[in-house]
């Protein structure tokens, strides 16, 4: 199961017993253009599972799940940071993930719709994929990030979120789709979509408002 | 039976030459020339490699400034210890470079071991092009200051001491004779470094982050276009492979071009009273 | 340590100069040239002032811009002299300073040696493992045994009155060890392990070894009359060893050099007709026996 790094915790709840290989959506999405031997894609961006499907690599995409953007902050908040608007703040130390990557480019339009572009003034990284980004807050080097809600929560202490408001929020959902088909991978689809899927989402984090 | 053992050598040589080249003339496989070039215009690619170029040039200097002395005072001087100091020398060798990332942010993060007597004096270090210069002499230092204690090491010390008894201090012994004498060794730890300098990411990534244009380096760029533009990424690649390639082969050839240059202090074409042979 | 009124070292009293500091000339036994720097610019290391002018008189000047790597045996030599000398030394040091070349070269250079050290009237020390260097080229030679002066002295003096059998032995003498005993008539009889007899004019008594030198014994066919003022020494020919225009024969116990003439009159030879080795009690040193030292 190739999937998406912020699903990193719940996945697993969902169904134990497949291998995970978990990363930024779209270096999956390459990997798998590679011939990387995986059965099943689970990504943050379902534009990249519905290319992979267009390009005959994968079947048929089904959309699930939503997520949350939110700003991580270090828990002792060195910047001060309170609300989105801080950011654009001079001197903020902010930490993105790259273009191309599903979570930063909800972020770029997270900013957009705040009417923060001067914010991307303040990014002094662009990291790889949301953990990468929470880690560099979580270390204390950077003053803020902006992640999925589930990847703060996921870290725990060290971090803090700071709400992003409804009104700014981009749509995010996850798609899945199978890569190689079998019985494993359409088991692991069935549950995921099913009632113990959506259970183990809701309850994590991970499903629509 | 002596057939076979030579057969065998010969097949242990290629099939290392094999394995290692395989990947390289993938890549070129992949992307042809004109890609490649191509590719090599975007604004990503031109300044990744302006950040390349700059920040291991700097380190480069670095290293062999401050590396040498040290190399050369280690070789020459035996006190307890010195085994230890060459072993923590070679430390990083050994490290994973993400390893070594977090090492250098937990020194010199804002929270680091030093973090506040630089805050103090106004320098913070994560996320700057100095940052990706410290990255780069912490990985790379060990393979130029390790060639260089082997290859002071190697001198004759006979001939150091030849040039104390004809009135050369420490200091001119050190500049005169054992540097000039080691240089074909030096240059070679030059080039292993620099080249390793020039590959490196993961201490990059995890000290200086990335960032276009500031530190994204050149590793640190193909990684990034790896999901963008894979075959931005695969010219990137290969680019990388020719710099390598072109340093490497640069200081393979460079002691043949220096030995043969005189470095003539003294002018004697006619001795002065005009005799031109004995 | 001090070179007249300047001291050099001096432990006790704190002195300690850096090796830059003594103006010394110092021959290595290798002459350690600078590979990376020609010939001209070796010598001027030292100093600039002299160098065409010591070039000249070693004759080096046409290999100016030649690298060491280059040289021969003898040209390095001159090389590392001139260098030396470069530097205006007011002492000199010289590391076995003909041990590094061929036969061919060493008796020219040997010449050559003499004459500079005579022209330059340096002090100067030679370390040399061969007596016959140490004894054409010094003034005074010193006998050194693992770091102890045994005797210094002229050569000849060395040769003619060596202080214990090291000494004798480096003077070149082959060296008999046995228990002496006085025979009352201003001889003295030594008896070898092996049995053999001699007598020396010295005095001795107990342990001993008895000092001769090869170019006081003569060979015969026959055992000459007996004569206690005369040794007569019959053995095999162990080796017969061509050293110049002479032999070196080895007969029993005992080393003698004869004429290669006289060789050839007597038909000697290496396993061949037994030889009596003659030599006067007056020309063999008697001398106390010392621990035996290890053959260098």
């Amino acid at each position: 199961m190739l999937a998406a790094a912020s699903l990193t915790d719940v996945l697993p709840e969902v169904d134990p017993g497949p291998e995970y290989s978990f990363g930024g959506s779209s270096e999956l999405a390459t990997q798998i253009r590679e011939g990387a031997p995986a059965d099943v894609y689970v990504s943050a961006d379902p534009r990249l599972a519905r290319a992979l499907a267009r390009g005959g690599l994968t079947s048929a995409v089904a959309d699930f799940g939503a997520n949350r953007l939110a700003v991580v902050v270090p828990a002792d908040n060195p910047a001060s940071i309170r609300e989105p608007a801080d950011l654009a703040r001079p001197g903020v130390r902010l930490v993105i993930a790259q273009e191309g990557v599903p979570v930063g480019d909800y972020a770029r339009e997270a900013l957009r719709r705040l009417d923060l572009a001067t914010a991307l003034d303040r990014v002094v990284s662009e990291e790889r994929d949301a953990r990468a980004v929470v880690g560099k807050v979580a270390l204390g080097e950077a003053d803020a990030g902006i992640a999925y809600a589930t990847d703060v929560e996921a870290v725990g202490s060290g971090v803090r979120a700071i709400e992003v408001p409804s009104a700014a929020q981009p749509r995010i959902g996850y798609a899945v789709a199978i890569v190689r088909d079998g019985a494993a991978a359409r088991a692991f689809v069935a549950r995921l979509l099913g009632a113990p899927g959506r259970e183990v989402l809701r309850e994590e984090g991970f499903a629509a408002p | 039976m002596r057939r076979g053992f030579e057969l065998l050598l010969a097949v242990a040589a290629s099939v290392t030459i094999a394995f290692l080249v395989l990947p390289l003339v993938a890549l070129f496989l992949r992307v042809s020339p004109a890609e490649l070039l191509g590719q090599l215009g975007s604004a990503a690619a031109v300044e990744a490699l302006l950040v390349s170029l700059k920040t291991s040039a700097i380190a480069h200097v670095v290293i062999l400034l401050v590396g040498t002395p040290a190399a050369y005072f280690l070789a020459m001087r035996r006190f307890p210890g010195r085994d230890a100091a060459i072993a923590l020398i070679e430390l990083p060798l050994v490290l994973p470079p993400a390893v070594a990332g977090i090492g250098l942010l937990a020194a010199f993060g804002r929270r680091g071991l030093l973090g506040e007597e630089l805050t103090v004096l106004g320098i913070s270090l994560p996320f700057t092009q100095a940052a990706v210069i410290l990255a780069i002499i912490f990985v790379a230092s060990p393979f130029y200051v390790r060639q260089a204690i082997a290859s002071f090491e190697a001198l004759d010390p006979e001939v150091l001491e030849a040039a104390r008894t004809l009135g050369a201090s420490s200091r001119r012994v050190f500049a005169r004779v054992a540097l000039p004498m080691a240089w074909a060794g030096l240059s070679v730890g030059s080039a292993l470094a620099w080249a390793r300098g020039l590959g490196e990411f993961g201490a990059t990534i995890m000290f200086a982050g990335s960032l276009q244009g500031v530190t994204q380096t050149l590793p640190l760029a193909i990684y990034a276009e790896l999901d963008r533009d894979f075959t931005t990424a695969l010219a990137l690649g290969g680019f990388l492979v020719v710099i390598s390639v072109a340093l490497l082969l640069l200081v393979r050839l460079l002691p043949g071009w220096t030995s043969s240059t005189s470095i003539s202090l003294f002018r004697f074409a006619r001795s002065s009273s005009g005799s031109t042979s004995a | 340590m001090a070179l007249g009124a300047e001291r050099w070292f001096d432990r006790g009293g704190g002195v300690d100069r850096r090796p830059e500091e003594r103006p010394v000339g110092y021959l290595f036994q290798g002459y350690a040239l600078f590979p990376h720097l020609s010939v001209a610019d070796n010598v001027a290391f030292g100093g600039r002032r002299r160098v065409g002018e010591l070039m000249e008189r070693f004759r080096i000047s046409h290999l100016a811009r030649v690298r060491p790597a280059e040289l021969s045996g003898g040209e390095r030599q001159r090389v590392a002299l001139a260098r030396a000398l470069a530097r205006e030394p007011r002492v000199l040091l010289l590391d076995e300073p003909l041990a590094a070349l061929d036969a061919e070269t060493r008796s020219i250079v040997q010449t050559e040696l003499a004459d500079l050290l005579a022209e330059l009237s340096l002090p100067t020390i030679l370390v040399t493992h061969d007596f016959e260097d140490a004894a054409t080229l010094g003034d005074r030679v010193g006998a050194l045994v693992e770091g102890r002066v045994r005797q210094i002295g002229r050569a000849a003096d060395l040769v003619a009155a060596p202080a214990d059998p090291f000494v004798a032995r480096l003077g070149g003498a082959t060296l008999l060890r046995g228990v002496a005993r006085p025979l009352g008539n201003g001889l003295t009889e030594l008896t070898t392990a092996d049995g053999v007899v001699i007598t020396s004019s010295d005095p001795g008594a107990g342990e001993c070894a008895a000092a001769v030198y090869p170019w006081d014994v003569s060979l015969s066919r026959e055992l000459p009359a007996s004569d206690s003022r005369q040794n007569a020494v019959r053995g095999p020919v162990l080796s017969a060893v061509p050293v110049g225009n002479r032999l070196r024969v080895r007969v029993g116990p005992v080393v003698a050099e004869i004429t290669a003439a006289s060789a050839d009159r007597l038909g000697v030879a290496e396993g061949g007709e037994p030889m009596v080795a003659s030599f006067k009690a007056a020309t063999t040193r008697l001398l106390p026996a010392t621990a035996p030292v290890h053959d260098a």
